[in-house]
């Protein structure tokens, strides 16, 4: 029951804190540009103020921070781990694992190693050229390439997803063959 | 020429659109007819000139204005304004308003023979005015041709929201433009052969799944999921579906029931198999395979047997689809760096090249073949584009400053 509150107040406290943080930018647009933003601002925290006392407002300010620092040093680990990782690149309508992809796929078999905590995900990704089906395809094959290689490379299976997006998520949009070699991809994403 | 009407909301739309089904009046018979004044698969077709004029409200000049817009589009007519002699065809358009109510009375007149070959009354409630003006159009075209007209068919497409993907659904026209689905990233989509519900692939946290949605209602349904990529074909005229699947590893052709049960293998090879579509008679269907070193077309029989290549010319061609006499098929070949839209007779194999300015991709059929729709990017953002099968007649239809893709033509809809 102590958790069910608990729970009940934080979802009450996240609800309620967001217009101290971040005050709704125009509630509305008309008024809004009419009035002088100081004037704006006063009302806005007058009318929370009603609701809420000085202390509660400091409590769900420390509440929001915590909330949000665990998930952000959750993202920054991630993000850290993801660092590590480098994109496979394929060559134009191709899903072999080339070369120069052998030693990025063996590092992440290695670091997948010796971090057991975590797993991994491998999207597979294409350049613009091809038409969209197609290349949802083609990407799903070069994603499921990458995983045969982990795999063989003693990664065990239950610890990869795959996932093909195609051209659907370029990481760049010039066209040209820089921009269409770095989008021909397999990326990888750290998964718990 | 074309006028601007006030964009409906989405909600509204919708209503609108379940509305419609049902609020198209038509009394009075229409007139009895053998002639048949222009034959349409004829290669030395003459244009036939045909005069409109309007009685009546204000409703009356903008119904006359679309009707005068679908015929003109479909190459065969001559529209002139009533005023303009060397008319052999009349088209009189009455309208009444009564409150939300309007009333167009249509007669069409053969001038040459002296005859009256159509007259009908139209009720609708004046925000389906459009709707009420296409099925004017269609019984004209039905009058003059003998064939029936797409006057008042749809399209679904791909509407590209910063790396989102939803489906939009708008008349044949471009007009009416809404989203249907707006979860995910959506992709495959194909239209029932009832015209009631469309299928479609989604992927939604990291998974893509074969959806249903049920267009009377909205209601969506999921049919197939798995893991790997799934990607939804068409339906047979039975209601079975063919799609790809990569659950077993490499993506290959199945085909299941239409509730999404009973899913069958039928292709087997270590490369890509990938976009079947069924024949419009539904023993056949076509596929883009890998298996010969490049993407190409292949065709099977339905049950899976029989496979044999469409496609030689150049490396990389895609994304088929049958016309609706089954005899040939539009697709998409690379050619010098870029995708064009080329259609193969499947009797001699004979190709022909139908676009050549930037890339153009996603043929798709109007349900009585006159027209492609596809997507192009000549003109930036991507749209879509609706032309004659010989390649004339070429429009944008989808929403300004929208990247539009990959449209689906619907069957016929009354």
């Amino acid at each position: 029951m102590k958790n069910f509150f608990a729970v009940i107040l934080i979802v009450f406290v996240i609800g309620c804190a967001k217009p101290y943080i971040k005050p709704p930018e125009k509630p509305h647009p008309a008024k809004a540009e009419e009035a002088k933003p100081a004037e704006v601002k006063k009302e806005d925290a007058a009318g929370e103020k009603i609701s809420l006392t000085p202390a509660e407002v400091k409590k769900e300010e420390v509440a929001v921070e915590e909330v949000l620092s665990k998930k952000e040093k959750e993202a920054a680990m991630q993000v850290k781990e993801e660092s590590a990782y480098r994109d496979a690149l394929f060559d134009f309508d191709s899903y072999d694992i080339r070369t120069d992809a052998r030693e990025i796929i063996d590092n992440v078999a290695s670091r997948l190693k010796k971090n057991k905590s975590i797993n991994i995900l491998i999207e597979g990704h294409c350049d613009d050229r091809g038409t969209n089906e197609y290349n949802l395809a083609l990407g799903e094959k070069r994603a499921n390439a990458v995983k045969d290689y982990l795999i063989s490379a003693g990664t065990p299976s239950n610890r990869i997803n795959t996932i093909s997006y195609g051209e659907e998520k370029p990481v760049c949009t010039e066209q040209d063959e820089d921009c269409w070699q770095r989008n021909r991809r397999a990326h990888f994403a750290v998964t718990k | 020429m074309t006028k601007k009407f006030t964009v409906h909301s989405s909600q509204f739309t919708v209503f609108v659109f379940i509305f419609s089904l049902f609020t198209v009046h038509c009394s009075l018979s229409t007139v009895s007819h053998a002639k048949v004044y222009i034959d349409i698969t004829s290669p030395a077709m003459r244009k036939l000139p045909v005069s409109f004029s309007f009685t009546g409200e204000t409703e009356a000049a903008e119904i006359t204005e679309i009707a005068k817009n679908d015929l003109d589009s479909t190459g065969i007519f001559h529209p002139l304004e009533s005023n303009i002699p060397g008319a052999e065809i009349t088209v009189s358009i009455n309208v009444n308003v009564s409150g939300e109510a309007v009333t167009a009375e249509v007669s069409v007149f053969d001038l040459i023979e002296n005859n009256e070959v159509h007259r009908k009354k139209y009720e609708a409630a004046k925000n389906i005015l459009r709707i009420l003006a296409h099925s004017i159009s269609n019984d004209i075209f039905k009058a003059i041709t003998g064939q029936e007209g797409i006057f008042r068919t749809k399209l679904t497409y791909i509407v590209d929201v910063s790396g989102k993907k939803e489906l939009h659904l708008m008349d044949w026209d471009g007009y009416n433009s809404h989203k249907i689905v707006a979860k995910g990233l959506t992709f495959s989509h194909s239209w029932s052969r009832d015209g009631v519900y469309i299928i479609y692939s989604s992927e939604r946290d990291k998974e893509w799944s074969i959806y249903l949605m049920n267009l009377k209602n909205y209601r969506e349904t999921m049919l197939f999921s798995s893991n790997g990529l799934n990607l939804a074909g068409n339906s047979s005229p039975d209601g079975d579906i063919a799609f790809s699947s990569s659950k077993d590893g490499s993506p290959e052709i199945y085909v299941m029931n239409a509730d999404g049960t009973g899913s069958k293998k039928l292709t087997k090879s270590i490369g890509i198999d990938v976009s079947p579509v069924f024949s419009p008679d539904g023993s056949q269907i076509a596929f883009v395979s890998d298996r010969g070193g490049s993407p190409q077309i292949y065709i099977m029989h339905a049950d899976g047997t029989g496979i044999r290549r469409l496609t030689f010319e150049g490396n990389y061609n895609t994304s088929p689809a049958w016309a609706p006499d089954g005899k040939q098929i539009a697709y998409v070949g690379r050619k010098n760096s870029n995708n064009q839209i080329f259609v193969v007779k499947l009797d001699t194999s004979e190709i022909r090249q139908l676009t050549d300015k930037g890339n153009n991709e996603s043929p798709a059929f109007s349900p009585d073949g006159m027209f492609i729709a596809f997507d192009s990017d000549r003109e930036k953002p991507k749209g879509i584009y609706v032309m004659r099968v010989n390649g004339e007649g070429l429009k944008k239809i989808s929403p300004k400053g929208v990247k539009a893709i990959s449209p689906k033509w619907s069957p016929f809809l009354r």
